[in-house]
């Protein structure tokens, strides 16, 4: 049987995702993000969805941590945390669900992206969130972003992380 | 490099340099010309490493999809599906979009979709408009049209920020500044933003682009994107990109205007599954692109309010283009370029864009093999002249994600563009005595002469020494008046260069006194007796009147195997007049040559066809020259490449090629370099002859190179010949490149024309694979019209040779 969770490991760090694995208690993931951002001046979250109040709950205390960002906030903060719909294998994205506050933000805006994915929410290929019977067939209502890697450039010579988008990409994997 | 080393040649001499814009359009002959040169002057280095780049990314990303095929015809089936049944997909689109609360506008007219973009900006009170890249936006020339009325107008994807510095038409429809080198991006940034600041790496080039951008993106009144594809049923947009520059054009600004041709409907969000795996191999040889968003816009967040900036409420508008689609809709030929999914496959892929570009090889908007049909579709006919660039290789054809025939495609548009010029009676006789087709004889004579060859090599043949003399030497030396040796083409070459468009450069390889057709006659025919296997050979015309001995060979070598063999009359098989979007008389060529064969087909033999090009046709092109289905299956079934068959009568007998051929006869070494004909490659005929010199011993390494330039009359025009020789030179260097591993190959090649331009390249011998398998075999019952053959080939270079030598004196004298 093939190991999702492993392929979708290497085929996100052959894409320059970063992908840390993490238990899924709130002090773990405290950590981890902590770890992450130890150096930015604001970290944004987008509300969750799929994984609980209670595990994100203890990111809200990390130093940094900007409760209702305005916009000017939104424009200069460092670090967005964001919760992933799915992970995809074959190709190592992530698939964010775009419309809950917050989400474009923070997947879009701030020079780091943390992604939280949860292992079960992995699906073998792109075309597998196409399918009614997947994901309870969210992935055809809903508005979604498949993100693979940081943004990137190849118009200015050598390929080049961190265009208009993030420059690095986090996803905390966890189990 | 430096800056001064990427300025244009002729600016050395004081000439002003062609801009691409300059050349933009090429509704003229000239105009094509002046771009060609341009872009081999300036942006050939950039543009050959950028699309090679693609390419082999693209070969690697789609051998890794394990149901790749499968996924094309699925994609295919759907597109098809989506165009046939447009009218009805509209309607449906308008309600998803609107149930959303969004808005519909479907433009006739390029005209109609600026003046409502416009109208929209208007009713917000638009002063800066930020866009993602959008080629239906270039098409429509939207920037052209805000700007006039005092909108800013500011592109946000990278490449298309540099095009907007410099003034200058995308040059590849992916990634539309593809011919600028970083270095000509850091003098291009350094004179228009007159800094100081070091932009001398990509990082510091893309953190001063983002530096500026990022704020135009927070105050902007508008963001406009396009759309990769859109989903009728619920208004879904694909957007597919890298820099998240789309994302943020659609998410931040309260006004998001979509604008995408109709073309990219199809039914249903459930079938966008199958081009999320396709589109991102295809274009940029990766796994999947760094953003793909599927929005139902508009959004539901609020849009961005940044002090200062008022809050409005959140708004989106599709535009949908005609613009001429509809019209190609209805054309049975060009509804084929609708399928396009704009992953630039063909373009990367092509020998002739990845050395000049789209700039050469492209119009005001589209580019590539692919780009003529959008430029006629879109614009007019004359706008696709540099669809000619087109050289119907076919190496495009396999790497499309939505199997798009595209040299059918601009072998149509030839056509049509023939049929453009204006009547002449010279024309008109030269077509009628060489059996043109009436609808092609208003095409230009240089067509004629190479969509007729097999008439003007007929007669070359049957007065060889007479013809050889006239076409064999092209420049005339003299002395001068004060005793300075110059050199002048020759009045024959310069005639024919003037007349028939062959460029003096190129030699032209001299008639046989022998065709393979009389040479065959006179070899010994084993008796059938026995034989099961039964072939004729199709005395291709380019093997009958030039390279007789590679036919002898394949003879040699099937009866060895035990074949009973025959060699058809020699008849044009619609190749060469096609070439030339002579497609009447490639079609009387066609039907012609099935005539021939039937009753050998009807006798039950396989046809072995020595040309690869002349293969290529039974395999593909006679579908759309053949009478039905039938009669073409009746002869693709049937045709094969000769080394392909040799392996398959191995396999059917059960032998091992080392008790057929023995390696230890080789008169070439162990060492070859094989280079495969690009149509060769395309109908899967590469294979078998590198697996059975790998098989029989032999040290064998490939080209990659996607076609050698020649690719049949192309490299001999005196339009296409410096472009030719400079496609070659990549294979040219990767001949010197394994030669100096390990010491010199013996080059084999099974196309003629490959042939000639390696014969261009190298004062080397040249084999075909056929050639080398003849001098292998245990018995050689040919060996002896071989010798002959090459006996007289000898003879006719050296009277070549002598004749020259004499007409030298004769000039002394």
């Amino acid at each position: 049987m093939v190991d999702l969770a492993a392929t979708f490991e290497e085929n996100a760090m052959e894409a320059s995702a970063m992908v840390w694995r993490c238990e899924r208690t709130p002090l773990s993931l405290r950590k981890a993000v902590g770890l992450a951002a130890h150096k930015a001046r604001g970290i944004v979250l987008s509300e969750p969805e799929f994984l609980g109040d209670s595990l994100i709950a203890g990111l809200r205390g990390l130093a940094g941590f900007i409760p209702r960002p305005d916009d000017d906030q939104l424009a200069t903060a460092d670090a967005g945390v964001t919760e992933a719909f799915a992970g995809v294998a074959s190709t190592g994205s992530v698939c964010v669900a775009l419309g809950r506050p917050l989400v474009s933000a923070t997947s879009l805006l701030m020079p780091l992206n943390i992604v939280l994915l949860a292992r079960e929410r992995i699906v073998a290929r792109p075309r597998d969130l196409f399918d009614p019977e997947c994901l309870k067939g969210e992935g055809l209502k809903r508005n979604l972003v498949f993100i693979t890697g940081p943004s990137a450039t190849a118009d200015m010579g050598p390929l080049v992380h961190g265009v208009h988008g993030p420059h690095r990409l986090l996803v905390l994997l966890l189990e | 490099m430096n800056v001064t080393e990427i300025e244009p040649k002729s600016a050395a001499v004081g000439v002003r340099a062609d801009t691409p814009r300059d050349v933009a359009n090429k509704s003229d002959k000239d105009r094509l010309l002046r771009a060609i040169r341009m872009s081999l002057d300036i942006e050939s280095t950039t543009v050959r490493a950028n699309t090679q780049l693609f390419n082999r990314g693209r070969y690697r990303a789609v051998a890794e999809l394990p149901d790749y095929d499968a996924l094309k015809d699925q994609a295919r089936r759907i597109k098809e599906k989506s165009i046939a049944s447009l009218p009805e997909l509209i309607p449906i689109l308008k309600s998803s979009v609107r149930a959303h609360g969004g808005h519909v506008f479907v433009a006739n007219t390029a005209e109609d979709a600026c003046r409502y973009i416009l109208d929209v900006c208007h009713w917000r009170a638009a002063k800066m408009v930020v866009k993602g890249k959008s080629i239906t936006s270039e098409e429509i020339r939207l920037n052209h049209i805000l700007e006039k009325e005092g909108i800013e107008v500011v592109e946000s994807d990278l490449a298309e920020f540099i095009l907007q510095l410099a003034d200058e038409q995308p040059s590849h429809f992916l990634a539309p500044a593809l011919h600028y080198s970083r270095e000509r991006i850091t003098a291009l940034f350094k004179r228009k933003f007159k800094t100081e600041l070091p932009l001398d790496t990509g990082e510091e080039l893309t953190r001063f682009a983002r530096e500026r951008l990022r704020d135009k993106f927070l105050y902007a009144d508008v963001g406009i994107t396009g759309a990769n594809l859109i989903a009728a049923d619920t208004g879904t947009l694909m957007l597919v990109e890298s820099e998240g520059n789309i994302r943020l054009a659609s998410y931040l600004p309260p006004v998001h205007i979509a604008i995408a041709g109709v073309e990219k409907i199809i039914p249903t969000r459930q079938e966008m599954a199958p081009f999320l795996d396709l589109l991102s191999a295809s274009a940029v040889g990766q796994k999947m692109s760094v953003y793909t968003s599927f929005l139902s816009p508009p959004l539901t967040d609020p849009p961005f309010a940044l002090p200062g900036k008022p809050m409005k409420p959140r708004e989106f508008h599709l535009v949908l283009i005609d613009n001429g689609r509809m019209q190609m809709r209805e054309d049975p030929v060009f509804k084929e370029a609708l399928n396009c999914i704009r992953c630039g496959a063909c373009l990367n892929s092509c020998a002739n864009f990845q050395t000049v570009g789209g700039h050469a090889f492209g119009g005001e908007t589209y580019s590539g093999g692919i780009g003529g049909s959008w430029e006629a579709g879109t614009s007019k006919l004359e706008n696709a002249r540099f669809s000619e660039m087109c050289t119907g290789c076919t190496r495009c054809v396999n790497q499309c994600p939505v199997r798009i025939d595209i040299p059918w495609l601009n072998e149509n548009l030839a056509r049509q563009l023939n049929q453009k010029e204006l009547p002449a009676t010279l024309r008109s006789v030269l077509g009628s005595v060489t059996g043109a087709a009436t609808e092609d004889r208003s095409a230009p004579i240089a067509k004629i002469f190479f969509g007729n060859y097999h008439y003007f090599a007929k007669w070359g043949t049957r007065f060889s020494s007479i013809a050889n003399l006239i076409s064999g030497d092209s420049k005339k030396r003299h002395k001068d008046g004060e005793g300075e040796v110059k050199e002048t083409i020759s009045p024959a070459r310069l005639l024919m260069e003037r007349w028939l468009g062959l460029d003096h450069r190129r030699g032209l390889p001299p008639f046989p006194k022998q065709t393979l057709v009389q040479a065959a006659r006179q070899l010994t025919a084993p008796s059938s007796k026995g034989r099961d296997t039964k072939v004729v050979v199709f005395a291709d015309v380019f093997t009958n009147y030039g390279m007789a001995r590679r036919g002898i060979a394949t003879i040699e070598v099937l009866r060895a195997l035990g074949a009973d063999v025959v060699v058809s009359e020699s008849v044009p098989e619609g190749r060469a007049a096609l070439s030339q979007g002579m497609i009447a008389t490639a079609k009387l060529h066609a039907r012609r040559a099935a005539m021939e064969l039937d009753s050998h087909v009807s006798d039950g033999r396989d046809i072995v066809v020595v040309e690869p090009s002349s293969l290529s046709m039974f395999r593909r092109e006679f579908s759309h020259l053949l009478d039905s289905k039938e009669r073409f299956e009746r002869f693709r079934s049937r045709a094969f490449e000769p080394v392909e068959y040799v392996v398959r009568m191995l396999a059917k007998s059960g032998r091992m090629a080392q008790q057929v051929f023995d390696i230890s006869k080789s008169k070439v070494g162990y060492r070859l370099f094989f280079h495969a004909h690009c149509q060769q490659k395309t109908i899967g005929c590469e294979e078998p002859t590198l697996a059975l010199f790998r098989e029989l011993g032999f040290d064998v390494v490939t080209s990659n190179v996607e076609c050698c330039g020649m690719a049949g009359s192309f490299g001999y025009k005196k339009d296409f010949y410096d472009l030719s020789m400079a496609v070659g030179a990549d294979l040219f260097g990767q001949v010197v490149q394994q030669d100096r591993n390990g010491g010199t190959r013996q080059i084999v090649a099974s196309g003629t024309s490959c042939t000639e331009q390696m014969h261009a390249g190298f004062d080397r011998s040249v084999l075909h694979p056929m050639e080398i398998l003849a001098s292998l075999l245990e018995v050689q019952e040919s060996a002896a019209k071989l010798g002959e053959l090459e006996e007289e080939d000898r003879e006719l270079e050296s009277d070549v040779a002598s004749l020259k030598r004499g007409r030298k004196e004769v000039s002394k004298s």
